[in-house]
């Protein structure tokens, strides 16, 4: 045998041995938790089997909460995509080498910070009688407006923060995919003369069709963990109005009721969810 | 210079201000008194204090949180590099249907909803009577940095020219020097850089630590979102302070980034 084929195995077993584990095991605790009737407070727990599942197809706030949670998918990623590619081109179209660079570490910043530090920053810019961003508002008519507290308002507000971190990271990375585009197709739309607008139109997105995917798919992915904007920012309110699936599935397994398994029993539903859709377009895209 | 170019001009300059603005603003926000913030007209001009900074830094709850954030996130992203860069190289260098599928499980843990991750695990660690140390925390976070330590070292080591670790071969070294010798070295960089974020993620992380921890393991952002909770006033002052200093690490750690990220990404366009 030939000396270090082992190499592969000593280096990718373990791994995959130790992630598997960490993996499966809290799955299928989930899974058997899900199916008691376990609280927080009481340690004895009995099979209810099913029940949880019936009980949440009854519930209001937690369709309510998947309603959320769908409506800041859609909003969030089609923003970021929107905002990165506006940004993005914006980069490669009118600045210079120089300045993009400036720009593209600026503009990696706001990913970087702690979403909880991210959300602070702007719920205090919000902030009806303090904040920075309200103060022309305040100065022009007079009024305080409170946008974290109407429906609409907060969930925008919350995507926006969202928006300010994704959005100007992704413009980074559809620049440094633009620039890395084989520049003849382009000069060629040149000499046709199409416009700007059309030769990023027909030309170089479509180029980037599989790429610009696999980038929407990532901030599909992040999307998800939109718990600590969402804690910081309005806890949910107002009301249930922003309240999102990982927000309630907190609040009922930890502050209001502990109902552990109820919670569990949601956060199966999530899972179930999100591996089936991702496993399924990940493929697809992939193949 | 065209109009279209400059209005695009203005739209980046809008953008960098919305970056720049709201970080200088909270940095100065830090460094004033409640009745310097507090006030319906933005203050530019103040005297600044170092009271907000200061109390932050003497809580004895920042300072164990500070300890806390630094042991867990550093214990969790040297292990997770330990086991993810080897575990990466193989991925890259060993094309077959079994490392496919090994890094498509790897990109699936990302998947996985943090809230159904922390509910069991909360029940597993009570059960071990673990809950609410370090070392759960630890644990649970070494999902998160092996996965995305190898999901982005991946393309690094793909980079590495085969022909090179073939000279290397030619030249006697076996398999695991040269990996140890060659290839990693080589990939160096970009790997640091995955290393890196796979840190700044668990140093941000929030949900995770928030469900896993009721005193003793707390990190700093959970210390930080509990402060705007401190008495019937919100200490914004405070808040600020904390916000900057919670901020810094991960932006120390941008230089190290910039290289490392536009890379592990520019490798991307290859395949696109």
């Amino acid at each position: 045998m030939r000396r270090g084929r082992s190499l592969p195995y000593v280096f990718l077993g373990p791994t995959l041995g130790i992630l598997i584990v960490l993996a499966l095991v809290p799955t299928i605790y989930a899974i058997n938790i899900s199916l008691q009737n376990r609280t927080l407070s009481a340690p004895n727990a009995d099979y209810v089997w099913f029940a949880n599942y019936l009980a949440l197809f009854s519930d209001a706030r937690f369709l309510n909460a998947l309603w959320v949670s769908f409506k800041w998918e859609i909003i969030s990623v089609t923003a970021t995509m929107v905002t990165g590619l506006a940004i993005g081109i914006a980069m490669f179209e009118a600045a210079s080498p120089r300045m993009r660079n400036i720009l593209c570490v600026l503009f990696i910043i706001p990913v970087l910070l702690p979403r909880v530090c991210a959300a602070f920053v702007w719920k205090f810019a919000f902030h009806p009688l303090y904040g920075a961003l309200t103060w022309p508002v305040r100065e022009l008519t007079g009024i305080t407006p409170d946008i974290l507290s109407t429906p609409l308002g907060a969930l925008l507000a919350v995507a926006f923060v969202d928006v300010w971190q994704w959005g100007l990271f992704f413009a980074v990375i559809i620049l440094k995919l633009l620039e890395s585009l084989p520049p003849q197709p382009l000069e060629a739309a040149r000499i046709d003369r199409a416009t700007r607008f059309e030769i990023h139109r027909f030309v170089t997105l479509p180029m980037l069709k599989a790429p610009l995917i696999s980038l929407l798919l990532v901030k599909a992915i992040e999307s998800l963990r939109s718990f600590d904007l969402v804690y910081v920012m309005t806890r949910g309110g107002p009301g249930i109005s922003t309240e999102t699936l990982d927000m309630y599935a907190y609040s009922q397994g930890f502050i209001e009721a502990g109902k552990i398994s109820y919670a569990s029993s949601m956060a199966v539903i999530m899972m179930v969810l999100t591996i089936v859709t991702f496993t399924f377009t990940w493929k697809r895209l992939n193949r | 210079m065209k109009l279209s170019t400059l209005l695009l001009k203005l739209l980046l300059l809008f953008a960098a201000a919305l970056v720049v603005l709201p970080l200088l603003w909270t940095l100065l926000n830090a460094f004033k008194t409640n009745a310097d913030l507090l006030v319906s007209t933005p203050k530019l001009v103040f005297q600044p204090v170092w009271d907000n900074m200061s109390y932050v830094l003497n809580r004895r709850s920042v300072a164990r949180a500070l300890t806390n954030s630094l042991i867990i996130c550093s214990s969790a992203v040297l292990l997770g590099a330990v086991l993810g860069v080897p575990a990466a190289y193989v991925i890259a260098r060993f094309k077959n249907r079994i490392t496919a599928e090994a890094r498509f499980f790897v990109l699936s843990l990302r998947f996985l909803p943090p809230v159904a991750i922390a509910i069991p695990m909360l029940v597993i660690w009570l059960g071990l009577d673990l809950y609410d140390t370090r070392l759960s925390l630890i644990v649970t976070y070494l999902i998160v940095t092996a996965s995305i330590t190898i999901w982005l070292s991946v393309p690094a080591f793909e980079r590495v020219s085969l022909h090179v670790e073939e000279a290397a071969r030619v030249d006697g070294l076996g398999p695991y020097a040269t990996f140890f010798r060659v290839a990693l070295p080589i990939a160096r960089f970009q790997v640091f850089g995955a290393i890196a974020f796979s840190f700044v993620l668990v140093w941000n992380e929030f949900l995770l630590a928030m469900m896993l921890t009721t005193s003793k393991a707390k990190t700093l952002p959970i210390i930080a979102s509990e402060m705007s909770q401190l008495g019937m006033n919100v200490p914004w002052g405070i808040l600020n302070a904390a916000v900057v200093l919670l901020s810094l690490p991960p932006l120390i750690l941008l230089g190290v980034l910039a290289g490392g990220l536009n890379a592990a990404f520019s490798k991307k366009t290859d395949q696109g």
